[in-house]
């Protein structure tokens, strides 16, 4: 009786369009924000390097052929490179030589070569810092393998008709890793396994404290120069790193560029999505907050005569915030719905493009429709409590 | 003394500017002509005008210091009032405008409200709009949404203008009967007419 009381003769094309506009703005805002967080997670766990790190190198120019420029890094450089505001860290790569070999029975292939081996810190590795660690009288040596180096194995192996190895079975066999001295005399081997594979390096990657004990012991004469920089940009922000890049004359694989590129021109378009939406949103609330302070205007005789014939304020208040609680709830279900279904089209569109992104529903989006609905909930209280006691 | 009735004189015996006392249990007639404030005198102890000097108290209470609970209650279950323009909900109906008061204190039942209705000769209007009714049928409904609580003070603001004296006789003795009943004083402002009823003391404006 006071909702028929209350909630008669509306005018329901304005309510309609305020609902429409919520709707539209809540399920645009929700998926950019799904998806960015998915761009933002693409590519993780695929590589133990984090998504945004790059290894850069100066450019060889004529000049640095005869020796007119440096192309190592000295140390004021490294620090500047680290307090750029668009980098998260940054870190010298070291490099040198060793015998890389199977030291299983269990892989019916024999191979044997000399690698290039270079460092990285735990930090830059998206892995359990405590399994990156030797020190010296270790059992083994971590190690992280780049995946062209697998590949070429199997390829090897599919030639020779041996049974190829997945990155799995990899992690189990066990490696030797031979330390020699440059004339050859000194020699000392450790045992390896893989932690992890990489695509964006093309050399197997060793701990620090493995590449100082080897330099120590078997090259302690030999200048150690910094040529290479590992670098992490900040999420969103590659193309302040690229710009850098271009301006200082450092250069990095394309291909480890391209992705980081991708994911910051993707993840700043969905960051315009997800401000253009939430202005929506907010547009569409203030539609709706409108529209509840007209209702409680043309029903200001019923709010009255109500409080004089014994009802409390807050019950109306009550009334009129649930009413709008239920209009507003039932806007995000709808638009909740249409995002489940968008999601599935948009999944299937990228799955046929190529691109395979995390399909699980990110708690961000279900944070954002939360937080849009206590917003709602909130300014719907304070706008119905501000409209009936003031007819008191 | 309402602030809109400061400019006019008024008599020496006259309640404005000077202090009087609602017995409770007592029947009080404020009968004056029109523009003395008897409306106003209604808005102002059922809290509905806060536009006067002086001071105003309900069980030794200042009513300026009420809080929206506090009238809340005294609405429910302490004051009852006719409204002079009889504030009933014309698009509701007649069920509809006694049931949504009924449900605050669950007063009466559906069956007494037809009674009551029955009683005031309007009994078939239960299922009409109140915004169809002719003024003096919209009159008894008031009179009959007013008692469906309990009080202790009934205020009637010209209750009975559009009624004719048979009428005015049927309801006066239905707001008798539910006082005495309660053991309830009322308060009733009129336009020159006692309507031939029996109050306990008279007061001027």
């Amino acid at each position: 009786m006071l909702n028929k009381l209350l909630f008669r003769n509306q005018d329901s094309r304005q309510l309609v369009i305020a609902m429409i506009g919520a709707f539209l703005g809540i399920t645009f805002l929700v998926t950019s924000i799904h998806y960015l967080i998915k761009v933002q997670e693409f590519g993780e766990g695929s590589d133990v390097l984090g998504p945004n790190t790059i290894v850069v190198q100066k450019k060889v120019t004529e000049a640095s052929v005869f020796n007119l420029s440096k192309t190592d890094f000295g140390e004021e450089a490294i620090e500047e490179i680290r307090n750029l505001p668009f980098v998260s860290r940054a870190q010298p790569v070291i490099s040198r030589g060793l015998y890389f070999e199977k030291d299983d029975n269990k892989v019916p292939v024999d191979f044997g070569t000399d690698v290039f081996v270079q460092t990285v810190d735990a930090e830059f590795l998206d892995m359990d810092p405590n399994k990156w660690k030797w020190k010296e009288g270790a059992h083994h040596v971590p190690i992280v393998l780049p995946r062209q180096f697998l590949v070429m194995l199997n390829t090897y192996a599919a030639s020779r008709n041996i049974p190829q190895v997945s990155e799995s079975l990899a992690k189990r066999i066990r490696f030797k890793l031979t330390l020699h001295s440059t004339d050859g005399k000194m020699k000392e081997s450790h045992e390896a396994y893989i932690v992890g594979f990489t695509s964006s390096v093309p050399s197997i990657l060793i701990p620090q404290e493995f590449m100082n004990y080897a330099n120590t012991k078997f090259s302690p004469d030999e200048e150690q120069k910094v040529t290479q920089l590992m670098i992490s940009s900040k999420d969103g922000q590659f193309g302040k790193v690229e710009e850098y890049m271009n301006e200082h004359g450092l250069e990095s694989a394309e291909s480890e560029m391209d992705l980081s590129r991708l994911k910051s021109i993707v993840g700043t378009l969905f960051l315009v999505v997800i401000g253009i939406s939430t202005i929506a949103v907010f547009v569409a609330i203030l539609v709706l907050i409108q529209y509840m302070q007209l209702l409680i205007t043309r029903n200001l005789y019923e709010v009255r005569t109500l409080m004089r014939i014994g009802y409390h304020p807050k019950d109306l208040v009550k009334k009129f915030f649930v009413y709008f609680s239920i209009i507003f709830g039932v806007v995000i279900a709808i638009a909740f719905v249409s995002f489940v279904i968008l999601k599935i089209w948009l999944d299937d569109m990228f799955s046929d493009g190529g691109v395979y992104i995390d399909t699980n529903l990110s708690m961000w989006s279900f944070g954002a429709l939360a937080l849009a609905y206590v917003f709602f909930m909130l300014s719907s209280f304070l706008t119905a409590r501000k409209g009936i006691y003031a007819e008191y | 003394m309402p602030e809109p009735l400061a400019s006019i004189n008024h008599g020496e015996d006259s309640i404005w500017g000077n202090s009087v006392d609602l017995k409770s249990a007592h029947r009080i007639m404020l009968n004056a002509s029109s523009g003395k404030g008897k409306t106003t005198f209604a808005g102002v102890i059922y809290g509905l005008r806060h536009d006067y000097t002086g001071t105003v108290t309900f069980d030794g209470v200042n009513i300026r210091s009420f809080t929206p609970d506090q009238w809340t209650e005294i609405r429910k279950i302490k004051i009852s009032a006719i409204f002079q323009d009889l504030q009933l909900f014309p698009d509701l109906t007649v069920k509809e405008n006694l049931l949504l008061k009924n449900q605050l204190t669950d007063t009466y039942s559906e069956m007494e409200f037809k009674q009551m209705l029955q009683q005031l000769e309007i009994e078939n209007k239960w299922e009409q709009e109140c915004g169809l009714l002719s003024m003096g049928q919209r009159q008894r409904v008031a009179i009959i949404r007013a008692l469906a609580q309990p009080y202790e003070w009934l205020i009637l603001d010209e209750p009975f203008s559009h009624l004719d004296v048979a009428n005015a006789d049927r309801c006066l003795s239905m707001i008798h009967e539910r006082t005495m009943e309660q053991g309830a004083g009322f308060v009733l402002t009129s336009l020159g007419s006692a309507h031939d009823y029996e109050y306990d003391y008279e007061l001027k404006l």
